[in-house]
């Protein structure tokens, strides 16, 4: 073939599909566009139901805030606001103490079922233990020795010591809506015990059973837990346990049905989920923005250079000073130090024989009060704020109280008469102070005191350099039992005589720490043990009225600050970042911090940086 | 052959063995799973611990713990994999590697492709220019890049390469300044690549940063990076250019039917510019469509250079295929400028296309042309910063080698029986040249799959390495067994094929030994 020939059949191609260009365009590409926000975070959600052991994690507790209706949640100021859109909840008797949940009739699942007293139902006989007939057990290679009975037993792997408190069946009213439980005796959360299910009823026992009936299937587990019928409570507790976890979204939609404001529309494994408003929805307070996707990135330096990008509209990474001075030079966006959940505090150990053992001092107790006393009056509280909090955190304030959050209602109160004024503002003034009481203890210096504390994590590595420099100006000589494993070490009290680590609040009653103080508590390493701090927290335990249990507290504070039992020192700092266009941004220090009031998000509609010219028709291209 | 191989991979299945039971091991006493509750006040925190020593068999000695790991781990070979579950969120880890490992071929293929192309192309012309001031620039340059450490590459990227390039988007102006730097900064680096005595360095000099200050003004005045299209004129002057230089390289211009033969593949390419338009509707266009396509083109250049017949038809086949594919392609590239301004004017991108984060954009449902745009924005940084590092690299190699080669007896008689420079340069230096380069490739694949830990995290790409990560901080040691079987498989594998490729390329070498 000539070249001449290809050439003019080339042309003639060319020609002809010009002619047919002209005619009509080819389709163009289009897009769907709807109001949204992303919010970065750093883990990814896991699963539907985070009432199991595996599932108690703040990734998953922040979706499901935003995907499953509660019957109260903490305001700003920590206040427990109820949600009387959703349902009420009173104490209908003292004597047994009996509470009634009463849901409103409206509020449904997001595949139509309503939503009602079988799902709080539900949220309590999981977590009670009384079903429980079988653990997993083990020879020494690990194998599981009694597969058959955990194949056909009952095991919910959830537990909380609220559900365990009512051990009697509720009732539950004809209509479905009344479900009413009886205490075995009074108790100061009763408020915070019980919520609706993360997961549905009637999608559990559907996923379990195969039923696929709400009202029967509902009925039926009911019936199951009423009369421990264990063919059922068997297949229920493994769906429970094992079936709606899951990494993207499934397509079984009973896995993830949503009660609340928003469903999951998107879950993109280890990147990103997205959750639509429901239109529906009108059981609470109600969101402005139509769809929320929170994006996964565990780079905190990425996290802010995603939000200076727009990529995401807020975040609230780890905190470090890298981090604070990455976001101090981004324009367009706004941050601010944020205290998080968990608090850093100093323990001694009573019963080891060691410098704060009375023991020691052949059974002195004062000698061994004044010891610790000393020892707990010589860290250096200010310039640990100073130099490891405040870079973060620019206004944070040293915790003064073993049980309370600041910020909390009774935080204030409590702190104004709990004793911790015998600390001083003025780490000099304590030093002095405590170099007076070990002189009056007449103790041979320097004391050697063994302190352990988490070794590779930077901020309590320079914790324990400034306490022990502070503390060998007092009298003190601390040894360096940093350890990767404190952890473990924790209960093995004769290897160590103090310690630094932090404790986590996971709600604002003070019964959620009993365990730190009582005799033999499981969290009371330090071998602390007091007649009246018992009694006051027996008597705190059964108390229901919030005066009171402010008064207790004041009591038991002033007693452990009195005893030298420790000193609480900083609430740990977080960073909070956000977008000028996105309005609305606010933490709390509990589960589920920064998504607490998504309802008040909001984002500037011009959130787009506007394009010069219109975009042109994709005809108009074409012809160009 | 059978034996050798069947040698190899038993003492590689040994060496694996090993691995894993020493890396299972030192997993067992650096990670903690109790340590997070430690810190729990809760008033059940006995019970909790109580219940994940029975969940993770910390009880029983992890040695046994391994061997059980193992027996799971050998379903592998009778097709029922079992490496466990991660205790944190309860997925299996085979279904982790699942949805890890795409994500991790796609981060890293593109790159690999890449830098293999661009290391050996520059290796080669600094190799041809050896002691010239492109020679030292290359080799200044790519130890520059050696040395740098990739996380930080990776932020300088983000912060010039997304946010930089994202504000300037916002009025894409290139200022009279910046325009006579870049211009004067090409026209440098070209007359080095080019290269010849003092006037042709002026000449080539001079055009370059003409060309590159009217490329540049053209682009700045008419906002062509907001709303960017190729069009049937660039794609014919860019054919043009492809089809000569093809040409070049693989017959020589003197071969008049292989030049035109390219030519009339360009010219069939630009007739079938607006006919593409339709095959390229969201309606039809998949990825399946453009492979199929880009078959078709190679074939179609066959045919044609095969049409041109004379006694070399294969230089011309060969040449006209490569051109048809590479003109498809910018046909293909022009379609996707197309999505451009509605992709990034989008309120889900918000006009900052270029992404620093994650390998899609949420909730943006868009076609074929859309998604491939979206990929493209957030493939771009990560995909530069992996290319920087094996870059370098390779652009040594393949220098280094090609030095050698040239070196050999064999090029002096190539030359010596008057062979053109193109052909002693291309086909007898450059094959041989590639052969130490073809045993670094494996190797450095298997590499990148594994190492990619600190690009993956930086861009939140939830690939291998991630898994990696997330294992080692929440201390979860199945999914970073699972991680560590699946690089040291990759890497046993790369090290037989190195062996066998060695073999095949030169052979002096046998593996029957």
């Amino acid at each position: 073939m000539k070249i001449r020939r290809i050439g003019a059949l080339g042309a003639v191609v060319a020609s002809s599909a010009l002619v047919l260009s002209a005619c009509e365009a080819p389709g163009g590409s289009e897009l769907v566009e709807d109001t949204s926000v992303a919010i970065g975070w750093n883990q990814a959600f896991y699963s539907q139901n985070n009432l199991t052991s595996t599932g108690n994690a703040a990734a998953n507790a922040n979706i499901l805030y935003l995907t499953n209706t509660q019957l109260f949640y903490y305001d700003e100021g920590l206040n427990v606001v109820r949600n009387e859109d959703l349902g009420t909840y009173e104490v209908i008797e003292e004597d047994p103490f009996t509470v009634q949940y009463t849901i409103n009739e409206g509020p449904t699942w997001s595949d139509g079922a309503p939503l009602d007293a079988y799902d709080v139902f539900l949220y309590w006989a999981a977590q009670n233990d009384q079903w429980d007939n079988v653990a997993p057990e083990y020879d020494d290679e690990g194998n599981l020795i009694n597969e058959e009975e955990v194949e056909a037993g009952v095991f919910f792997d959830s537990s909380s010591p609220g559900a365990n408190a009512i051990s009697q069946i509720p009732e539950i009213s004809d209509d479905g809506q009344t479900v009413t439980f009886v205490y075995d005796q009074p108790r100061s959360d009763w408020e915070v015990v019980l919520q609706p299910s993360p997961v549905a009823a009637h999608a559990l026992v559907d996923v379990a059973l195969g039923e696929d009936d709400p009202a029967v299937a509902k009925q039926r587990l009911y019936d199951a837990f009423a009369n421990n019928v264990s063919e059922d409570l068997g297949p229920i507790s493994r769906a429970w346990n094992d079936d709606f976890n899951f990494s993207s979204l499934p397509e079984d939609e009973r896995l993830y049905l949503s009660s609340g404001a928003y469903v999951m529309t998107a879950f993109e494994e280890g990147q990103y989920l997205t959750v639509n408003a429901r239109d529906d929805y009108d059981w609470g307070p109600e969101a402005r923005i139509e769809s929320v996707t929170v994006r996964y990135s565990e780079d905190p330096l990425a996290a802010a250079t995603a939000l200076q990008n727009g990529e995401v509209d807020m975040i609230s990474p780890q905190a470090s000073v890298d981090l604070v001075a990455t976001l101090e030079g981004i324009d367009g966006i706004q941050f601010q130090g944020t205290a998080e959940g968990t608090y850093e505090h100093v323990d001694v150990i009573f019963d080891n024989n060691g410098p704060f053992d009375a023991a020691s001092y052949d059974g002195d107790e004062e000698t061994a009060r004044l010891v610790r006393q000393a020892f707990l009056l010589s860290v250096p509280r200010a310039e640990i704020m100073e130099k490891l909090v405040r870079p973060i955190q620019e206004d944070a304030v040293v915790r003064n109280s073993h049980n309370a959050v600041p910020g909390a209602p009774n935080y204030d109160e409590l702190t104004e008469n709990n004793g911790s004024d015998m600390f001083s503002e003025d780490d000099e003034e304590n030093r002095q102070r405590a170099i007076e009481l070990l002189e009056e203890a007449g103790v041979d210096t320097p004391v050697d005191v063994r302190f352990l504390y988490g070794q590779g994590n930077v901020r309590r590595e320079n914790q324990f350099e400034l306490i022990s420099v502070s503390a060998s100006q007092v009298g003190f000589n601390l040894i360096d039992e940093g350890d990767v494993m404190w952890g473990a070490r924790l209960a093995q009290t004769t290897t160590y005589d103090a310690s630094l680590f932090g404790w986590q609040s996971t709600n604002t009653f003070a019964l959620n720490s009993q365990a730190n103080y009582v005799t033999g508590g499981v969290n009371n390493f330090g071998g602390y043990s007091d007649e009246q701090m018992d009694a006051w927290w027996d008597e705190l335990a059964v108390n229901t009225d919030p005066e009171v249990e402010t008064e207790l507290l004041i009591q038991i504070e002033r007693q452990l600050f009195e005893d030298g039992f420790s000193i609480p020192i900083f609430q740990h700092p977080g960073v909070m970042a956000w977008r000028d266009e996105f309005a609305g941004a606010s933490t709390i220090p509990l589960s589920p911090t920064i998504f607490w009031n998504f309802w008040e998000w909001d984002i500037d509609p011009e959130d787009s940086i506007e394009i010069t010219e219109e975009p042109l028709d994709e005809a108009d291209t074409e012809e160009e | 052959m059978l034996a050798f191989l069947g040698r190899r991979l038993l003492s590689s299945a040994v060496v694996l063995l090993g691995a894993t039971f020493i890396v299972y091991m030192l997993l067992s006493i650096a990670l903690d799973p109790l340590e997070e509750l430690y810190a729990s006040s809760a008033p059940n925190r006995e019970q909790l611990i109580e219940s994940r020593i029975d969940q993770l068999n910390l009880d029983t000695p992890a040695a046994i713990r391994y061997l059980m790991w193992l027996q799971g781990a050998a379903g592998c070979l009778i097709g029922q994999c079992d490496l466990g579950t991660s205790w944190v969120t309860g997925q299996s880890v085979t279904a982790m590697l699942g949805s890890a490992f795409p994500a991790t071929a796609t981060l890293v293929s593109v790159a690999i492709v890449v830098a293999i192309a661009l290391g050996v192309t520059v290796g080669i012309a600094s190799a041809l220019r050896q002691y010239t001031g492109f020679d030292y620039g290359v080799t200044f340059m790519s130890f520059v890049l050696y040395s740098l450490p990739s996380f930080w590459v990776a932020v300088l990227l983000k912060l010039w390469g997304a946010i930089g390039f994202n504000d300037f988007l916002a009025d894409p102006v290139i200022s009279p300044q910046a325009v006579a730097g870049i211009s004067l900064i090409g026209g440098l680096v070209w007359q080095a690549i080019v290269g010849g005595a003092a006037r042709r360095r002026a000449v080539t000099f001079l055009v370059a940063a003409g060309a590159t200050a009217a490329m540049l003004t053209f682009i700045s005045a008419t906002g062509w990076l907001l709303d960017p299209s190729l069009g049937p004129v660039a794609i014919g002057v860019v054919g043009v250019a492809i089809a000569f230089g093809v040409t070049a390289l693989s017959a020589g211009l003197r071969n008049r039917r292989a030049l035109h033969s390219a030519l009339t593949v360009v010219a069939l390419g630009l007739a079938l510019y607006y006919p593409l338009q339709f095959a390229f509707q969201p309606a039809y266009a998949s990825g399946l469509l453009m492979v199929g396509l880009a078959v078709v083109a190679a074939g179609s250049g066959l045919l044609v250079g095969w049409l041109f017949g004379g006694p070399d038809r294969g230089q011309s086949m060969r040449g006209a295929a490569i051109t048809a594919v590479l003109v498809g392609a910018l046909i293909a590239v022009d379609r996707l400028m197309q999505v451009w301004q509605l992709y990034s004017s989008s309120s889900r991108v918000g006009g900052r296309p270029i992404a620093t984060i994650g390998s899609q954009t949420p909730g943006l449902s868009g076609d074929y042309w859309i998604e491939t745009m979206d990929t493209f924005t957030h493939l771009v940084l990560p995909t530069i910063a992996l290319i920087l590092i094996s870059f370098a690299s390779y652009t040594r190699y393949s220098r280094a080698s090609l030095l050698e080669v040239m070196n050999q007896d064999y090029i002096r008689t190539a030359r010596a029986k008057g062979l053109p420079e193109r052909v002693v340069t291309v086909r007898h230096a450059f094959r041989n040249a590639l052969i130490p380069l073809a045993t670094i490739v494996p190797l450095d694949i298997a590499n990148l799959f594994g190492g990619a830990i600190i690009t993956e995290r930086i861009f939140a790409w939830s690939g291998m390495g991630t898994m990696f990560i997330t294992g080692l901080d929440r201390d979860d040691a199945n999914p970073i067994m699972g991680y560590f079987v699946v690089v040291g498989m990759m890497l046993v594998v790369a090290n037989i094929i190195v062996d066998l490729v060695y073999a095949a390329l030169d052979p002096r070498i046998r593996v029957n030994a």
